[in-house]
């Protein structure tokens, strides 16, 4: 991987995956080198409904943008089948298993609606981050935005405030 | 008062009293005075002098009561006991309405017919007369009133005496109530060592003195009055300071000293029992063995009691001792105030006296407001404001969720409601009892109630079949105030069975779509099968011109909607807030979260209204469970602006 400090995009594909990112909250008003950086290390790929992304347990290699569709955050439950414990919806990401050692899926990642997607390659996303700490000064706010907004949530689902 | 009366006055002899117990009896009038039971002084019928507590005094102190003998003639050398007027005029339980059900399921509600007794309070000291006119203010102040109270209170004559032995205990000097007599009574007594000055003080009144065997009141007897009223004065002090309190009690909300109060408080509700002028109350309902015939009751009840804020399925929202506490003491002092233009202490010292271990609240306060006007007095009768019972009839019955239907209720008679803003009705079940309800649509001839049947009442009500009868009562409370919200985007989040009241919302918006900007509406429920109105927030998303936004809290695998809570559906919304107007209903917590995300959004507190939930049993703001600082929740609200709360939204134990 060429590691230039640039933030003009080299191709295309930049351009593009540019454009995408800034398109979702997650990755709108990075600043433009980091976002060239993020494209390099991105494919996009469209999945039909009921497709398994990310399955629990497993290595997850991609830390995924949701562009556009819905995928849920599963985990089986023996006597209650699989419940579904928090949608991804557009702009929000998934697969931070990547990020995060032993780098495997916390829960299983299923489409509920055709999905677009922005995935960023684990392994070269962790080489990147721990090369480059401009590069993880201004990511890892923003992957720490996204958990704590998650864990915010949980707190409140935890509440089963309408359960009275 | 007039000169007629003033004029009638002089002094009578003691050996004449019985003479004056005799003219008030007159006519079926039964005379309540002071007597001597279980160790103390207690009101009770006097028919001659010798029922009087003669040569008895009390020693008062917190905690502390014991009668004393003064070996002298008098019958009023005591300071108040235990009972006071209150339980005469406001009684410790009254029965309020009959309800019937017939064998065709014809239901009917009307009021108890009872006997008023005509009374004659002798001994009315003046702090007890300052006690009847906050409970005037309570009573009949408001916009509902207390039928029953009023006429009792019109039928009782006032008999009152100058305090000359002021107890332990006392501090109306503090309160600005006593110990000298300043209106409101039909008599005024000033007893001396051989008699009485006697001076009438009503038209009723003056017709009594001018009967009674009267000598001319010397110089020596006026100025014998006065002494002793001066030297009670000077034995009470000015215990409490006044000024300021209310503004200081309530800043000191978060005091540490609640939880050191609470610590000796027993929560026995001695205090709130003895006060003469707590007033709350709770209803219940006295059925026949096979429910065809029921009777509403009403007791007192007592903000100490640990169901006094439940609400339904455990809820609670005072559950420690230190929040009723914080509770009694800051509305005795502070918020009643704010509700009824006078303090709700009269410093007669029954709170002190009978507290079990001897609270004192002088020493937990420092101030208090102007002594409060006589309303009721005159006797004139008011019409009764109260709300009226109606029977309404099932017309459908639409299944929400397994434990939540949506009732269409009508009316033969022209409900005139129309103008109404209210926001919620008291639904009366015959032998069950009535319980508040958000009406979740508005009807030509009625209303749409969604109920979830979590208690005896509403699990009756979500069984109804069509043609079941109810009672309802007209719309009651503060709504939303959706024609000020004109002009402006609107943001409606609904959490569970907060969603119900806001369905009128989203209607009278429909109704008049183009006079708002963009409409954001969104509901969480705590799985699928508890989403409310489906169909109809399809039929709004398909509209086009609504953005619409559903979610749950868990779901299993066939859910193909969203899993999150509520905030999630806009937290990262684009729409701007700078020129939107929040509606928001749910559980407390869940309301606490939405506020944060629509203030990030840039709504401001005064454009954020929510619908406080809360213990509501009459509805009017007369029963006193539903109290949120200086509100009542059922007549100040449900909905209120964030801004109007303030600090009293998301604190402990309020």
């Amino acid at each position: 991987m060429p590691q230039t400090e640039s933030s003009t995009p080299r191709t295309e594909h930049d351009a593009e995956f540019v454009a995408l990112l800034n398109a979702t909250w997650f990755g709108a008003n990075l600043p433009p080198e980091t976002q060239v950086r993020l494209a390099a290390l991105s494919r996009r790929y469209q999945a039909p409904a009921g497709t398994t992304l990310l399955t629990e347990g497993q290595l997850a290699n991609e830390l995924g943008i949701v562009l556009s569709g819905r995928v849920s955050l599963r985990t089986l439950v023996p006597e209650q089948g699989w419940i579904t414990i928090l949608t991804v919806e557009p702009g929000d990401i998934f697969g931070q298993s990547a990020l995060v050692p032993p780098y495997r899926s916390t829960s299983t990642v299923v489409a509920l609606q055709p999905v677009d997607v922005l995935a960023m390659d684990g392994p070269g996303l962790r080489a990147a981050l721990s090369a480059d700490h401009d590069l993880a000064a201004v990511l890892y706010p923003r992957v720490l935005q996204a958990l704590a907004r998650r864990l915010n949530a949980t707190r409140l689902q935890m509440l089963d405030l309408f359960a009275r | 008062m007039t000169a007629d009366t003033t004029s009638a006055s002089g002094f009578l002899p003691r050996a004449g009293f019985q003479q004056l117990i005799d003219l008030l009896a007159e006519g079926g009038r039964t005379v309540i005075g002071p007597t001597v039971a279980d160790g103390a002084i207690v009101y009770g019928e006097v028919r001659s002098v010798a029922d009087l507590p003669r040569g008895v005094g009390s020693e008062q102190a917190p905690g502390r009561f014991r009668l004393v003998d003064h070996a002298d003639e008098r019958y009023f050398a005591y300071a108040v006991g235990p009972t006071s007027w209150k339980r005469f005029v406001f009684p410790p339980t009254l029965t309020l309405a009959e309800s019937h059900r017939d064998e065709h399921g014809h239901v009917s509600f009307g009021p108890a017919r009872k006997e008023i007794p005509s009374l004659a309070f002798l001994g009315v000291r003046a702090c007890e007369i300052a006690a009847m006119g906050i409970e005037d203010r309570v009573f009949l102040g408001g916009p509902y009133t207390d039928e029953d109270y009023r006429r009792r209170r019109a039928q009782a004559l006032v008999i009152a005496v100058q305090c000359a032995e002021p107890g332990g205990t006392c501090f109306c000097t503090s309160m600005g109530t006593g110990p000298g007599i300043r209106g409101g009574h039909d008599i005024s007594l000033v007893e001396l060592d051989d008699g009485f000055i006697v001076t009438a003080g009503s038209e009723a009144g003056a017709a009594i003195v001018g009967r009674l065997a009267l000598e001319e009141t010397t110089a020596d007897q006026v100025m014998a009055g006065a002494d002793q009223l001066a030297a009670a004065r000077e034995r009470i002090g000015d215990p409490v300071v006044t000024a300021g309190l209310h503004d200081r009690l309530l800043a000191k909300l978060d005091s540490p000293h609640w939880a050191e109060i609470a610590e000796r408080c027993l929560a026995c509700t001695n205090c709130t029992a003895a006060c003469p002028t707590c007033f709350c109350t709770s209803v219940s309902q006295r059925s026949d063995l096979d429910g065809h015939a029921a009777t509403t009751e009403r007791q007192w009840d007592f903000c100490f009691t640990k169901g006094f804020s439940a609400v339904a399925l455990g809820g609670n929202f005072r559950p420690r001792v230190q929040d009723r506490y914080r509770q009694w003491l800051t509305h005795k002092f502070a918020t009643w105030i704010d509700q009824f233009g006078t303090s709700g202490c009269v410093g007669c010292g029954r709170c002190i006296t009978w507290c079990p271990v001897g609270i004192d609240v002088r020493e937990e306060l420092d101030r208090i407001a102007p002594p409060p006007e006589v309303i009721a007095g005159d006797g004139h009768a008011a019409e009764a404001r109260a709300p009226r019972t109606s029977v309404f009839r099932v017309e459908s019955v639409r299944r929400e969720t397994h434990d939540t239907v949506t009732l269409a209720l009508s009316t033969e008679a022209t409900p005139d409601w129309e103008q109404s803003r209210g926001e919620f009705v008291m639904v009366s079940v015959p032998a069950v009892g009535s319980i508040p309800i958000s009406i979740s649509r508005r009807l030509p001839t009625g209303m749409e109630l969604t109920v979830r049947g979590v208690g005896p009442a509403s699990t009756i009500l979500t069984g109804l079949e069509h043609g079941a009868e109810v009672g309802l009562s007209a719309p009651l409370g503060h709504g939303w105030p959706v024609p000020a919200a004109e002009d402006h985007d609107i943001v409606i989040v609904g959490g569970g069975m907060g969603f119900p009241p806001l369905r009128p919302v989203v209607d009278e918006i429909l109704s008049h779509r183009g006079r708002f900007g963009d409409v954001h509406i969104y509901h969480g429920a705590r799985t699928p099968g508890d989403l409310l109105y489906k169909e109809e927030l399809a039929a709004w998303a398909a509209q086009g011109d609504l953005d619409v936004g559903v979610t749950v809290d868990r779901a299993d695998a066939t859910w193909l909607g969203r899993v999150g809570v509520v905030t999630q559906l806009f937290d990262q919304a684009r729409w701007d807030g700078s020129k939107a107007i929040a509606f928001v209903c749910g559980p407390e917590r869940m309301i606490q979260a939405t506020v944060g995300t629509l203030g990030s959004h840039g709504i401001t507190q005064d454009r954020i209204f929510i619908s406080m939930e809360r213990h509501m049993e009459c509805g009017v703001g007369l029963c006193g469970h539903c109290q949120v600082g200086p509100f009542f929740v059922c007549k100040d609200g449900p909905v209120f602006s964030l801004a109007q709360l303030g600090d009293v939204f998301g604190r402990e134990g309020i």
